[in-house]
């Protein structure tokens, strides 16, 4: 395991940064569950922290609310420090997985806590409320207690409960996780076209990469308590730095090959190259299923610049919108993807292909990474 | 159940014999509690409109003399409202020194919350006699407490054969149950809560009073309610730490049937209490409603 703290090309630091994490360290005891972490985020940026469970993103996100002291580093907010400012005087705005809203209050209540906690008029109060309700689309529902509201109803409270008080930033934590997968979508969209709207800069914290792909700025992908690669969407999805961030942000082939000297991959037989520089010896080869063209006849040729390489049909797996074929090539698998049409040729397991992709889709690490 | 399949009119039948075992099962308590305790408490009712005869008599004959005569007297009155304040007292004393702990017991996890939900109950375990002996110990004339009391340069106030030491007695013994009725009760109370009020610009205080307090009401009225009851019909502490100079209902009970021989009166006094526990009981599903809309 190299031990660096950012490994990946993205950048960690912007210039005009407004949310700064400098050197952050967290210990519980002898376990150190985020180590060094240094990142910065534009003003009205929308950024994904997106790992899987216990990698430290949620600790990460709760120090920055105030709800957990780091053991050492700094956190400043527009060039306040806040890193010792308990979290009433952060004013930020979270947003739970599991909503937390106040069960004895209604719904216009809960928006308006913040909102009385700072001392402001009850007209003042109740425009705000009626506003932030508005944007949600929740007014109809103000005098109603979260426990009368579905999950994605509450999610929306819990929104414009963090909202309305207009915090210097709004923080989610995994705000998505708990909806059935057709309002996660809507909710996705909503919560990205309300941050938009407000210009708000946003830390979103999520285990899934298709809400970190499809909703932010910029993604902050973190493994054990380190940041593994900071960029675009893009950038984490084309060019990972990491096997990690290559098979943990969308889907691919992960194939044991050798490096020779002459910069050429051996695959069983088969050579293939690659844009990736390594040093020669054991490697992890992967490749995105859908990059992958399939070459049934075993004729066609193609440029200088595609990988080929011979396979037999194993396994078909239909899976309604695509269809996933298992090759083997000698000894490793390859699943290939593919778009269904309804006049689909069979094919049988046992069939001979030969694979092709581009020299560019071709991820090599090395295999000590 | 031998087979997977199985029709509703199969079902039907199946159901109506669960329904009888459950009837067998219930039975045995049933009969207990209607011999054990609903019959005798139908007797003391009766009893209570029976006419009390000097030497420790009891006349058949039916007359609400004992309890007109019991609201008419200053001393019955009193004693009474004594109660019910006295009780009162203790409920509030046993709930504000409770309540920190079992905040704390809620929020404490894993080996260390058992260690500390035990160490709560083993009170328990010890006899309220052997308690009450403990604190008259403790609170004596010349006890450590008036000592301490006395080293620091005050006059030590009399704690012992007083209402004052009446309530720190029962305090005591009864706050397992507070603490115990109080975690019951606190399952509303989920931290993320309290971290969203922190967020939102709540102080401490401020979240306390907001959000904590609140989402516990459903606790304090179950601890206030199960305590109160048992401070009001509590006897062997006020007999022993009240020396016979703290009047209340269960004393007094105790006094007109064992030492005066007045049953009838023993009776009329009993079935005060349960009018009382009735009235709690009233009071506590009044305020469980009012919580549970408010």
């Amino acid at each position: 395991m190299m031990h660096q703290t950012i490994k990946g090309s993205g950048v960690a630091a912007v210039k005009d940064p407004y949310l700064c994490l400098e050197g952050i360290n967290k210990k519980y005891g002898l376990i150190e569950v985020i180590s060094n972490l240094n990142l910065e985020v534009r003003k009205g940026e929308l950024i994904a922290l997106l790992g899987p469970s216990g990698c430290g993103k949620t600790t990460t996100l709760r120090m920055i609310a105030g709800l957990i002291t780091p053991t050492a580093g700094r956190i400043a907010v527009g060039g306040r420090d806040v890193t010792r400012i308990a979290p009433h005087g952060r004013d930020m705005g979270l947003v739970f997985q599991s909503y937390a809203l106040f069960p004895h209050m209604t719904v216009a209540r809960n928006v308006a806590f913040g909102l009385e906690m700072r001392g402001l008029s009850r007209a003042e109060i109740g425009a705000k409320v009626t506003r932030a309700l508005g944007m949600v689309q929740l007014e109809h529902l103000a005098g109603r207690k979260p426990r009368e509201l579905s999950g994605g109803q509450q999610q929306r409270v819990a929104l414009a409960r963090a909202l309305v008080i207009e915090p210097s930033i709004l923080l989610l934590d995994e705000p998505l996780s708990n909806l059935d997968a057709k309002l996660r979508d809507e909710m996705r969209t909503q919560i990205r076209d309300i941050q938009q709207q407000l210009g708000i800069t946003t830390v979103f914290v999520t285990h899934d990469q298709v809400e970190a792909l499809s909703m932010c700025d910029r993604i902050v992908v973190m493994k054990g308590g380190l940041i593994e690669q900071v960029g675009t969407p893009h950038e984490i999805y084309e060019h990972p730095a990491t096997p990690f961030v290559a098979s943990f942000v969308g889907r691919t082939n992960r194939i044991k090959g050798v490096r020779n000297a002459d910069g050429s991959i051996g695959i069983g037989s088969s050579l293939i190259r690659s844009a990736s520089s390594v040093k020669p010896g054991d490697v992890m080869v992967m490749v995105r299923p859908h990059r992958i063209r399939i070459d049934w006849s075993g004729t066609e040729r193609q440029g200088e610049t595609a990988n080929r390489i011979a396979a037999s049909l194993s396994r078909i797996t239909f899976v309604g919108d695509v269809i996933q074929y298992h090759f083997d090539v000698d000894g490793s698998e390859f699943i290939v993807e593919e778009s269904t049409i309804k006049s689909q040729a069979g094919h049988h397991p046992g069939k001979q292909a030969v694979l092709s992709w581009a020299v560019e889709d071709t991820f090599v690490f090395g295999a000590d990474q | 159940m031998t087979t997977a399949t199985f029709d509703l009119a199969a079902d039907v039948p199946k159901r109506s014999s669960a329904a009888g075992i459950a009837v067998v099962l219930l039975l045995p308590i049933a009969l207990v509690n209607a011999i054990g305790f609903i019959l005798p408490v139908l007797n003391l009712a009766r009893m209570s409109f029976n006419e009390a005869l000097p030497g420790g008599g009891i006349a058949e004959t039916l007359t609400a003399a004992n309890w007109t005569g019991l609201l008419q007297d200053r001393f019955y009155l009193d004693l009474i409202v004594n109660s019910v304040a006295v009780s009162l007292g203790i409920t509030l004393a046993t709930l504000l020194a409770s309540y920190p702990i079992a905040l704390y017991l809620h929020r404490a996890s894993g080996a260390w919350r058992t260690f500390l939900t035990v160490l709560v109950i083993s009170p328990l375990l010890t006899s309220a006699v052997v308690r009450t002996y403990g604190w008259i110990a403790l609170l004596a004339e010349q006890g450590p407490v008036a000592n301490v009391i006395a080293a620091m340069g005050f006059q030590p106030p009399r704690m012992m054969f007083n209402t004052t030491g009446v309530v720190i007695g029962l305090t005591e013994i009864l706050m397992p149950y507070m603490i115990l009725s109080l975690m019951a009760g606190f399952g509303r109370l989920d931290p993320k809560v309290e971290e969203a009020a922190r967020t939102l610009g709540a102080t401490p205080f401020r979240t306390f009073w907001r959000v904590i307090l609140p989402l516990t009401l459903p606790g304090i009225a179950l601890g206030c309610l199960l305590c109160f009851v048992l401070a009001i019909s509590s006897f062997i502490t006020p007999k022993l730490m009240g020396g016979g100079r703290v009047f209340l209902l269960a004393t007094e009970i105790y006094d007109q049937a064992i030492v005066t021989l007045n049953w009838p009166l023993a009776a009329t006094l009993s079935m005060l209490v349960l009018i009382i526990f009735g009235a709690a009981l009233a009071v506590y599903s009044r305020v469980l409603r009012m919580i549970d809309q408010g």
